[in-house]
């Protein structure tokens, strides 16, 4: 988001539409107090959306004005409410996890809640203190979230008191059946482990708290329970469901959506509270707690009609709703639990023992590198001390304070200059007399360029310049300001680290380079070979053939990318699958690989996935350029002796070269800048090493902190590489192109001259 | 084929049968995902199982019909939500492609039969936008929308999608018009046509596989586009389907099976609109070839 | 019907002079043809009288009618392209039909005109195919017939007949030519091929380097051809030069010393040539004619025959130059005979300019 102030400086540097954007936010922003219709948002789903409908009929029925509600998911919502409020285009009120609320305040797109608010007394203490933020009231709790412990009451009757007892019941449970599952990959889930040694992943005046003893001790623990096969590896929150959905996990910690998804699994379980820790002396697992609330836009928060629904849908009645029909948690202290619950009081009580967490903007900036640390730990890479020292630079160097404020002057300047320069070479042009002749000749064909010129210099042009703008510019969108080149030098000096550790520019690189090469060699590779194969005239089935082998390209690539990182999962994916089945058939015993957690298999994963989106293209040019081979040539080779082999390389290939050159090009640019399959596939992983510079661009824009700024600098370096090798390798054409055109001049003067 | 030797007989057989194979192989490659996708929205169980083939476990047509049941209540009436989104896809997506080849064709033709000034100027700012990544625009372009007023609708959808897929169209008609004859147009100018009559008559119908086959370049980029999409479009009953199949895979609690059911959904009107093509396929990219 | 006149045009491509000021004037009903070797201008002065490239400078009329800065479609005309340029994605009767109906023709009145053109191409049975499934004859009919639908004022043909197979070529002259007296319109034709040029034209125009070498009635062209380039340029096998130096031959005469001096050539009385002039002697191989030994003008010795059938080519070498002589097979002749022969006609061209003394 580009702030007002910022796009009016933008304007000064001579973007001639940015003045206009700004006026047309603040067109915007008034008429958003006319409408009398309430916006709301939410990410909620099923059960829980169906009360929320019936909450809004309740008020409605009442008399309450017409309610429009929008479900967006819950991974956009921030981006998205970020994006739409400051424009008057968001809701007036919205419902989301209390933890994002330092983050909508600092950019302010929340505000205080007024008198919607009954008062302390009708909520519970911990939701009263998650959305409190300097003593005012920032939303209003409507349920309170945590783990607890599922148990599967067919395999387990009692269950240990402590986390380390789990380890016993190994030799009870049936074959395959793991004592306990959970992430234990993430931070989220093991910070209730880390709570029990009295830590937290947000530490005093958000410094990052995921370093020093209750880290190590907790990091530990969660080994031996891996090591001792109490807990599964690798499970990420999918997983966790799905083993115990399926009886192969005895207990799970999980949040109340597994409630939801156990429905007619036919599992028999219950919700106890999680185990104390031995090693923590006794002290019990405090899981995070997430306390969902209704919050107000800063235009919401004025209309009194707004505040009415959102103490409706924090009232008593909506909290009784909910837990009847959703199952959820309510937040109040005045509403009791349906009687007969158990699952309910079981998350009541866990409640009581869970740690709200912290809302302060910071917060978010811990996730990544917990998470990386957590997992360069389990995965042996690391001793804990270094894993969360690693940590704690990686969320230093995100939170590192902005580059200085530079003078605008020398933008301006060089702006000024090029603006000279450019009025300069007109007026020469024109007074060479040669323009205005030729402007003339060009008028037909402006004819038919002139709605192209338009729409894409307007929609496609433009926001490039202004983003490629951006990079100048540093922090947050709304306490962002001018910041001249810092950006690339920070970026191109590793901000001050060393130049070849992980996540800096240089080796990101490197693995950019090695990711498109190895793309464009295999993609030629399989395509050119299949559609050599498939030209043959003598091959029977070609047609059908070649509408299988393109069918890679029909299907939307993000489909396409999940069902990879299915594939390629652990213990439940296909080439899991293949592996155990080569094991079984020829006796051998071949672990079962871990893709995610080496470079190499990442990398491998993320190659697969590519080669299969691309190379059908490179087939169908192939098969394209191949029409152009004359038949006579490749017969006068064979006349002349060549084998297949020799004809293949030496004719038909040279041949078809200039045409598949431009498409390997493209190809190559695309594969440079293929953000979807390495940020679904891999996600970067492991701890980022197989992030290409574009995910690492998109995770300074929109997961460390909305850096925009810092992430065009990013987009700006890329183009700049792009064009540099593609004009190198046009100049190096063009050179030959003229080499050629020379030749050819000269033989046909030798042949004129003969005549 | 090499009939060089005595053997030219076996020799072919065997080649044959190399090539089918190496064929075969790739064809088991390209296919076993999407078996993989299919078998998993025909699934009834949801034990998961690594499992070597793609059969689906206790088949059902549960999850397909639970994703194209889906409805939604408004006022009093019920609203086919699952249709609404399917046709807005198909909207967006083929006035996508209408505009986009509006859009690209006249361009093309210009680039590929006029000199005017600045056309190596615009060829190369042209190709400059496949190299700048969207992360840094996506942001002005919402602004840049909002001012237009078509945030939220799916006009500016359908605009900014036609905009960004108009470069490669322009790159691909501009070589499949290069490589049709400047004879016809003349022949038609000769023949009492003006210019742009003889673009509109003559060389518009004989570029007609290339710009089918661009046009479906551009339905695809809209149709499979999610990013974008998610951010401009507000409504639920404006939503394209590649929304609505982000919103199955949460961080935890992945609706794999209806993911893939409705995976299946989306990709079926892309594979047929492939089918119908693949023929001109081939002659469609490579008339002159991807010239960039 | 109209005529054609073209007035000192000049045409340009950047700084490339591709017409140096050319006069061309065709007669209503007129059938003219520009010939001349690739990169003469031919076509790109044909392409100007179609309208599709603009004159640099210069003037077009067709008739009374100024057609300089007209736009194709404005100047009633209609033209068959080298490469036919048949519109692929129409069948035979649309492609026929196309120019009829941009000019919003009766529909009635364009299938009858379609169909007359058809019967008189040979196409009836054609109209309903698409040009890809056509021979290469077939498809020409076609570019015809799309012509004459039009009936046009002026015929233009960009080398019509260069895509066709030998005896196909042959005949398709034949009908283009009677299709023109048939139709009685003004036609203007463009080639490279002498003998297209020699069998169609009612008036030939030579260019060379962007000008009009020579223009005239084609056996007016040929048998005097009016420079160097225009001699060497008609007839097949080409003429034959040999350099030479005018001498005195005494008596008022004059003779040519020929190539290395070892033969002379007495040249006819009234040629405009003087003694010590450098020339070329031009001799056609048609007129180097066998004769008593008596009356030898020289004698050639044969390196080399060719057998043609009817005719003979004996390749010889005079005064260091080489020389074709065609005589009629039953001479016998063979390769090391030693042949006198007489020259029954001789072109003189001053070395310097180039141009015929006569």
């Amino acid at each position: 988001m580009i702030r007002r102030r910022t796009a009016a400086r933008l304007a000064l540097a001579g973007l001639a539409l940015a003045p206009l954007l700004l006026g047309a936010g603040e067109a915007r922003a008034d008429e958003g107090d006319e409408a009398a219709t309430i916006q709301l948002w939410h990410a909620y789903r099923g059960a829980e959306e169906e009360a929320l409908q019936a909450i809004l009929e309740a008020h409605r029925a009442a008399g309450g004005p017409p309610v429009e509600t929008l479900a967006i998911p819950y991974d956009a919502f921030g981006s998205k409410l970020g994006a739409a409020i400051p424009l008057g285009e968001g809701p007036d009120l919205y419902i989301d996890s209390h933890e994002r609320l330092g983050d909508y305040r600092v950019r302010g797109i929340v505000a205080p809640v007024g008198d919607a608010f009954e008062g302390e007394a009708a909520f519970r203490s911990n939701a009263v203190q998650a959305v409190t933020l300097d003593d005012a009231i920032w939303g209003l709790p409507l349920s309170q979230k945590c783990v607890a412990l599922y148990v599967n009451q067919g395999l387990l009757k009692e269950v240990p008191a402590t986390l380390e007892g789990f380890a016993g019941l190994r030799d009870t449970l049936p074959e395959g059946v793991f004592p306990l599952a959970y992430e234990a990959q993430g931070a989220y889930v093991h910070s209730a482990l880390l709570g029990a040694f009295g830590g937290s992943l947000l530490g005093p005046d958000d410094s990052f708290g995921f370093v020093g003893d209750p880290a190590v001790r907790s990091l530990n623990l969660a080994r031996a329970l891996i090591d001792g096969g109490v807990v599964p590896s690798d499970a990420d929150g999918a997983l966790v469901t799905n083993l115990f959905r399926g009886g192969k996990a005895a207990t799970a910690i999980s949040g109340p959506w597994l409630a939801a998804d156990l429905e007619g699994s036919g599992i028999d379980y219950r919700v106890e509270l999680l185990p104390k820790v031995e090693a923590a002396d006794g002290a019990p697992m405090r899981p995070l707690l997430t306390v969902e609330a209704v919050m107000l836009s800063p235009e919401g928060a004025k209309r009194a009609d707004v505040r009415a629904l959102a103490r409706r849908i924090a009232g008593p009645e909506a909290a009784a709703l909910r837990q009847e029909r959703a199952r959820t948690l309510t937040a109040r202290a005045d509403v009791p639990l349906p009687p007969g619950d158990k699952l309910l009081a079981a998350f009541a009580a866990q409640a009581e023992v869970a740690t709200p967490m912290p809302s302060a903007p910071a917060m978010r900036a811990t996730w990544e590198p917990a998470n990386r640390a957590i997992k360069a730990f389990l995965r042996g890479e690391l001793d804990a001390e270094a894993a969360t020292e690693g940590a704690r630079k990686r969320f230093d160097d995100v939170r590192r304070p902005l580059p200085p404020p530079a003078s605008p002057t020398p933008l301006l300047i060089v702006v000024g200059l090029l603006l000279l320069y450019g009025a300069f070479s007109l007026v020469r042009q024109v007074r060479s007399g040669e323009l205005v002749p030729a402007l003339r000749r060009s008028i037909p064909a402006y004819r038919y360029v002139a709605h192209a010129v338009i729409t894409v210099g307007l929609l496609v042009i433009l926001p490039l310049v202004v983003g490629a703008a951006t990079s100048l510019w540093a922090g947050r969108p709304e306490t962002g300001h001018y910041v001249g080149l810092a950006n690339f030098v920070d970026i191109l000096t590793a901000r001050g680290g060393p130049l070849l550790a992980t996540g800096s520019f240089y080796v990101v690189l490197l693995v950019t380079l090695l990711w498109t090469l190895a793309n464009v060699f295999f993609h030629l590779a399989i395509g050119v070979s299949l559609g050599l194969v498939l030209s043959r005239p003598t091959m029977k089935l070609r047609g059908l053939y070649r509408v299988l082998l393109i069918i890679p390209w029909a299907v939307p690539n993000y489909v396409t990318a999940l069902a990879w990182k299915g594939m390629f999962h652990r213990q439940f994916g296909a080439v899991t699958g293949l592996i155990n089945a080569l094991n079984q058939t020829f006796g051998l015993s071949i672990e079962p690989i871990a893709w995610f957690s080496h470079f190499s298999t990442a990398f491998t994963a993320n190659l697969a996935t590519n080669v299969w989106l691309g190379f059908p293209f490179m087939m169908v040019v192939t098969l394209g350029a191949l029409t152009s081979v004359p038949g006579d040539v490749l017969e006068a080779a064979e006349v002349d002796g060549a084998t297949r082999w020799q004809r293949m390389w030496q004719v038909t290939l040279p041949i078809i070269r200039p045409t598949l050159l431009p498409a390997v090009t493209l190809g190559a640019i695309w594969t440079f800048n293929m953000f979807n399959v390495v940020f679904l596939v891999s996600g970067g992983e492991p701890d980022g090493t197989t992030d290409i510079l574009v995910s690492e661009a998109y995770r300074w824009a929109f997961t460390r902190e909305a850096q925009y700024g810092y992430a065009a600098a990013y987009a700006v370096l890329i183009f700049l590489m792009l064009a540099s090798v593609t004009r190198l390798g046009e100049w190096k054409a063009g050179r030959r192109a003229a080499r050629e055109a020379a030749a050819a001049r000269a033989a046909q003067a030798v042949e004129g001259g003969g005549h | 084929m090499s009939g060089s030797g005595g053997g030219g007989r076996q020799v072919r057989a065997i080649e044959s049968i190399a090539s089918h194979l190496v064929v075969l192989l790739a064809v088991a490659f390209a296919l076993y995902p999407v078996l993989w996708v299919i078998a998993l929205a025909f699934s009834g169980s949801a034990t998961p199982e690594a499992r070597v083939l793609p059969i689906p476990r206790e088949p059902t047509f549960d999850h397909l019909w639970a994703v194209i049941s889906t409805t939604r209540e408004v006022g009093d009436s019920t609203q086919w939500l699952f249709g609404r989104q399917l046709a807005n896809s198909l909207i967006v997506s083929i006035a996508t492609a209408l505009v986009g080849i509006g859009i690209a064709t006249p361009t093309a033709y210009a680039l590929a039969r006029f000199n005017f000034v600045g056309k190596e100027g615009g060829l190369r700012v042209l190709l400059a936008t496949q190299m700048f990544p969207a992360v840094a625009s996506a942001i002005p372009l919402y602004l840049l929308l909002d001012f237009l007023g078509l945030l939220n609708s799916r006009t500016g959808l359908i605009l900014c999608y036609a905009t960004t897929a108009v470069p490669f169209a322009i790159f691909q008609l501009r070589a499949a018009f290069e490589s049709i004859p400047v004879d016809l147009e003349e022949a038609a100018m000769v023949d009492g046509a003006t210019r742009f009559q003889a673009f509109r008559m003559v060389v518009l119908p004989a570029a007609r596989p290339a710009i089918a086959v661009t046009a479906l370049f551009a339905f695809m980029s809209a149709y499979n586009e999610f990013i974008l999409a998610a951010t401009l479009l507000g409504k639920e009953d404006m939503f394209t389907l590649p929304v609505v199949l982000q919103r199955f895979i949460g961080e935890y609690d992945a609706q794999w099976e209806a993911f893939a059911a409705g995976a299946l959904i989306v990709s079926l009107p892309v594979m047929i609109l492939f089918y119908v093509l693949q023929r001109h396929l081939v002659a469609g990219l490579t008339s002159g070839g991807v010239k960039g | 019907m109209v005529a054609v006149s073209v007035q000192q045009v000049t045409k340009s491509f950047g700084a490339t002079k591709v017409l140096r000021g050319v006069d061309v004037h065709v007669p209503a009903g007129g059938f003219a043809v520009l010939v001349g070797p690739s990169g003469c201008g031919k076509s790109t002065l044909l392409r100007l009288l179609a309208g599709l490239e603009e004159v640099t400078s210069g003037s077009i009329r067709f008739g009374e009618r100024e057609v300089t800065r007209l736009e194709p479609r404005e100047r009633d005309i209609a033209m068959v392209f080298q490469s036919y340029a048949l519109y692929p994605h129409l069948t035979v009767r649309d492609n026929l039909a196309f120019g009829l109906r941009l000019r919003k023709t009766d529909p009635a009145e364009i299938g009858r005109r379609v169909d007359e053109a058809a019967a008189m191409l040979g196409l009836s049975h054609l109209l309903d195919r698409l040009p890809k499934a056509l021979s290469g004859g077939q498809r020409q009919r076609v570019a015809m017939g799309r012509a004459i639908v039009r009936r046009p004022a002026l015929f233009l043909f960009d080398e019509p007949l260069s895509n066709l197979d030998a005896a196909l070529r042959a005949q398709v002259r034949v009908d283009i030519r009677k299709l023109h007296d048939q139709l009685g319109a003004t036609s203007v034709y463009v080639t490279h091929d002498q003998v297209e040029a020699m069998t169609l034209a009612d008036v030939m125009f030579v260019l060379n380097g962007g000008v009009v070498e020579q223009q005239g009635a084609p056996l007016e062209v040929y048998d005097a051809p009016a420079t160097r380039f225009v001699a060497g340029f008609l007839g097949s096998p080409a003429m034959n030069f040999i350099k030479a130096t005018i001498e005195d031959a005494g008596g008022g005469g004059l003779r040519a010393r020929l190539g290395d001096g070892s033969a002379n050539l007495a040249l006819p009385p009234g040629l405009p040539a003087r003694p010590g002039q450098a020339v070329e002697v031009g001799v056609r191989p048609h007129d180097l004619e066998l004769c008593d030994e008596s009356a030898a003008e020289i004698h050639l010795k044969v390196d080399f025959v060719e057998l043609l059938g009817p005719e003979i080519h004996a390749h010889c070498v005079l005064a260091g130059a080489p020389v074709i002589a065609c005589l009629e097979t039953r001479t016998g002749v063979s390769v090391g005979d030693t042949l006198p022969l007489r020259v029954r006609r001789l072109h003189l061209f001053d070395q310097e300019s180039g141009r015929a003394l006569r």
